[in-house]
């Protein structure tokens, strides 16, 4: 009963604001030329050209930030000199590609299988053979400081939160906060305190990795068996004793995988890194971004997909080694060591080679391919524009003036107060009282920011992108649901598309589409549908076996098992990859400034290279943020009451 | 087990520990390197558009070959440079078109303005060539809102599309448009080459298109008619693209050259080419019309230095 009047409630609501926004069309949109400041993004301009300019003088950066930039170049700079790039006068790094190639595969070998280590060595040699081993080098370098320092600073923190709980409640919100915030929001304010380059690119790295390694860290804590804790202390075993001898080697495996999540994360974030000055693989892809090269956004982009490939089998080999049923005889374990020392041996041998042969030290240039790979790249995309036009063009067109632009003028371009009011009145409806207020608290912010027309224009493409992501992420999703043999061809693409940055496919997408907002929503789509399929996926399988095998007994066809029984089952699954997607597309539309989407994407990437619009580019990070709450929120309370 | 995983873990430590320790040792191939260190290793800024390319390829090659180290970034252009000027990860532009945003850096003496690089930029509005022989009257901006509707995309809505130029560059398209009551919207490109695209695209299918575009650039050599293909503004006042009032057209700019103090304070090599480096529209264009054409920057750089030894030759002072 309740349900029917929410529903009726909502379509009468819509109806009038449809109507309302018609007649008021225009007015009071709130619009604010783009090279206009307010006073708040002047006062938040100035105040930044003030921190800037203290940078040598205040105390807060030569005893605070001055110092912490200088240990973290410092320590980028010396795993950069032992494999990336020359030191001094020298013409080569310290240790030449054939000496890295030897290492990475003795230290896989070591820990873990011989065809893990044959895997990792060929996607090193294909790196190079793309002509990208100094960047791939550099990828290495960024990605193992930041994953040091995250672990190092996470770790502690994961333990300290998985034994309080207190811990945990104080962090949850920040945890929650760091993951919502899109990462090119959180560059220009770090670049304001430790500059640009490697120091920023590290940290900003750490922003988004750390959450990470202190979730994973905590929960293997909670989730360990309590009997030998409770036994260790009834044993009489002090805190730390209990804590250092079993806890923490009871969690050990947990731990380490959530290394591995820590270094894909910190990896995805390599390219846009690239935008403050991170040196590595992501300064070919937004090259070719900004050239519009897709051949060699091809190329830097396969690249960051075999270093992805290489460090995930990598440390989760490693995790998984140990797991053998069957101990091993003496006989295996001596012989198994003699040959880790020979490899090793060898491995010596191959830095001392890379050292002195100078073909073994520089990537060859008449092993590179990159020209080949960029040129069948190239065409195939001149092909598809230009064979596929119709498709593509057509189909972009047909969304953008049927979905887009309708939605953009009700949103946009109607009055703020009424857009606001209906925003509050539908997080009333669908999410209760308190959200309702918080939206009304967050969405006021972002009018009072005067950024409110550049904030619903985001919006719009974020809703459109999200509705295209959950009609295809949904179809997917039953398939996966109900087979598993699509489940398991699906699943090395979902992988990949959740670990490739999607700076690397804005670059096809802005072949196919031009500068356009369509440009930036059909990048948001493809980044978001693998997390919508695998959660609709894994809430269709968990309904039970019982009612389907009931439901068919009854005589339902599979269309009537999949829409009245699955379906409805996973209705919590659905809204929750709803708003999954949902955060992952904003996140896109947002890169999206660079590709003709304009909103507050634009307005930040503006703020870095305009410095009289530089509050302005600010003020934009945080309505992003404001933004993203405001959905975030909505979405998980209605979910919660589904 | 325990036992020899500890064992096994100790041995590939002590490898890898060995192996760096050998790392240390001097190496035969670095024997080789070159012998003039005075000039040191320094930061090239690195932009986008191929003009520029071209520009600080030149300079980067002549200097590698006088002894210095150059490590060539890429940055946007805009404070994000200047930032990395002060950080000290870059310490020259090879051209700004910027028109003194820079004053903030300068007045903390982290950079200083090195004086013109010879070329001269002027930017503009473009419509597709072929449209001017239709439309004879359409290159005067009073006549503009007459055509309107047929730059209209599914983008612009009811408006005409205007392209503007990407974020970095300096861009007065809106105020253009409220000020001569164009019937037009502004659409934001996010980069040169989709801009390019856009000419390119409306010149080849004979679509029309009206985008910001600039000189010195190659694509005036690609399409013919395009430099006879500006739109003419009422030009009045121009101070700086913050202030301006929008009745006006782009005016020419003097493309200047920026260092950091620490570089011109050195007494390098490098300085002196940078301080002296200047060269012509037609001389940038040749190079990057040799970039464009698929060939390597460093080769197309080296091309020109080769048939230019006498202007290469001043530069080194």
């Amino acid at each position: 009963m309740l349900h029917l009047k929410k529903s009726h409630l909502l379509l009468a609501g819509a109806v009038i604001w449809i109507f309302l926004s018609r007649i008021l069309q225009g007015h009071s949109t709130l619009e604010l030329p783009t090279a206009d400041n307010t006073s708040i993004t002047k006062a938040v301009g100035d105040a930044a050209g003030s921190i800037r300019g203290n940078r040598t003088k205040s105390a807060a950066f030569i005893y605070f930030f001055n110092p912490i930039r200088a240990f973290i170049n410092g320590f980028v700079e010396i795993i950069r000199t032992l494999i990336s790039v020359p030191r001094g006068n020298a013409i080569i790094p310290l240790i030449g590609w054939f000496g890295v190639v030897a290492i990475v595969a003795f230290a896989v070998f070591a820990t873990s299988r011989l065809r893990t280590a044959l895997l990792v060595t060929s996607l090193l040699l294909a790196c190079g053979a793309l002509g990208m081993w100094q960047f791939t080098m550099d990828t290495f370098a960024m990605t193992f400081a930041a994953v040091f320092l995250s672990l190092a600073i996470g770790i502690p923190l994961g333990i300290w939160a998985g034994l309080s709980d207190r811990v945990l409640k104080i962090l949850t919100p920040f945890l929650d906060l760091a993951q919502i915030l899109p990462t090119l929001v959180y560059l220009a304010p770090l670049a304001l305190f430790f500059m640009i380059g490697v120091a920023s690119a590290t940290i900003a790295t750490m922003v988004y990795s750390i959450p990470i390694a202190i979730r994973i860290t905590s929960h293997a804590i909670r989730t360990i068996n309590p009997a030998p804790v409770e036994a260790s202390v009834s044993m009489g075993s002090t805190r730390r004793q209990s804590l250092i001898k079993v806890q923490i080697p009871m969690a050990k495996q947990m731990i380490v995988l959530g290394i591995n999540q820590t270094v894909m994360a910190a990896l995805s974030f390599v390219v846009i890194a690239a935008l403050i000055g991170a040196p590595g693989l992501g300064k070919p892809v937004v090259d070719a971004l900004i050239i519009r090269n897709v051949g060699q956004g091809f190329v830097a982009g396969f690249a960051v997909v075999f270093v992805a490939i290489l460090l995930d089998r990598s440390t989760s080999a490693a995790a998984k080694a140990r797991e053998g049923f069957i101990p091993p005889t003496p006989e295996q374990i001596k012989r198994r060591r003699n040959i880790v020392t020979a490899s090793g041996l060898a491995t010596i041998l191959a830095i001392f080679l890379s050292r002195t042969i100078l073909s073994l030290a520089v990537w060859p240039n008449s092993l590179i391919f990159s020209k080949q790979v960029a040129d069948i790249a190239n065409t195939a995309t001149t092909w598809t524009t230009t064979n596929l036009y119709i498709f593509t063009v057509g189909f972009k067109d047909f969304i953008s003036n049927w979905v887009l632009n309708p939605l953009e003028t009700l949103l946009a371009n109607s009055p703020w107060y009424l857009s606001l009011g209906a925003f509050v009145l539908l997080a009333l409806v669908i999410s209760g009282f308190r959200i309702a207020l918080l939206s009304l608290g967050l969405l006021s912010l972002i009018v009072i920011s005067g950024l409110w027309h550049e904030a619903m224009i985001t919006l719009t493409q974020t809703i459109v992108a999200t509705l295209l992501t959950m009609i295809v992420g949904i179809l997917l999703g039953i398939w996966v649901g109900r087979s598993s043999k699509a489940e398991r061809f699906l699943r090395p693409f979902l992988d990949a598309g959740q670990t490739l940055p999607a700076f690397v496919y804005l670059i096809p997408m802005l072949g196919l589409f031009g500068p356009t907002r369509f440009t930036a929503i059909a990048t948001g789509i493809i980044y978001a549908i693998p997390v919508v399929v695998k959660i609709v996926g894994e809430g269709i399988r968990a309904v039970p076996a019982s009612i389907i095998e009931a439901a068919t007994a009854a005589g339902s066809t599979v269309r009537q098992i999949i829409t009245k029984v699955q379906l409805p089952a996973a209705k919590k699954s659905i809204l929750l990859a709803a708003n999954q997607g949902m955060i992952f597309v904003l996140a896109v539309i947002v890169i999206g400034g660079f590709v003709g989407s304009g909103g507050l994407g634009y307005i930040v990437i503006l703020g870095g290279s305009k410095p009289e619009l530089e509050g302005k580019g600010f003020v934009a990070g945080v309505v992003i943020l404001l933004l993203g709450v405001t959905i975030d929120r909505i979405a998980q309370a209605s979910a919660r009451r589904a | 087990m325990k036992f020899s995983l500890g064992r096994r873990s100790a041995t590939a430590t002590l490898i890898i520990a060995g192996a760096l320790i050998l790392a240390g040792c001097s190496s035969s191939v670095n024997n080789a390197s070159s012998s003039n260190a005075d000039c040191g290793t320094w930061g090239l800024a690195m932009h986008a558009w191929n003009g520029y390319t071209a520009s600080a390829q030149v300079v980067a090659e002549v200097a590698k070959a006088n002894g210095c180290t150059i490590n060539q970034t890429t940055l946007t252009e805009g404070s994000v440079t200047y930032d990395a000027m002060e950080a000290g990860t870059v310490d020259v532009i090879i051209e700004d078109w910027g028109g003194g945003r820079w004053k903030e850096w300068v007045d903390r003496k982290a950079i200083q303005e090195v004086g013109p690089n010879g070329n001269i930029g002027l930017i503009g509005m473009y419509v597709a060539p072929w449209m001017v022989a239709k439309y004879p009257d359409i290159l005067d901006s009073a006549n503009l809102n007459k055509y309107a509707s047929l730059f209209k995309t599914a983008d612009s809505g009811s408006k005409g599309a205007w392209y503007e130029g990407p974020p970095g560059y300096t861009t007065i398209g809106e105020k253009m448009i409220s000020a001569n009551k164009l019937n037009f919207k502004a659409i934001a490109t996010g980069s040169e080459a989709a801009l390019v695209d856009v000419l390119t695209k409306a010149e080849a299918n004979k679509t029309p298109a009206l985008a910001y575009f600039y000189e010195p650039h190659t694509l005036f050599v690609k399409i013919p008619g395009l430099d006879k293909a500006r739109v003419k503004f009422p030009a009045n006042d121009w101070a700086d693209a913050a202030k301006a009032s929008g009745l006006t057209d782009y005016p020419e700019t003097v493309l200047v050259k920026l260092a950091t103090t620490k570089l011109m304070d050195s007494g390098s090599v490098f300085a002196t080419i940078v301080q002296n480096f200047s060269w012509t529209n037609a001389d940038q264009n040749s190079v990057a019309a040799d970039i464009e054409g698929g060939m390597d920057p460093s080769a197309a750089a080296k091309k020109w230095i080769d048939a230019n030894p006498d202007k290469v030759k001043a530069w080194l002072g």
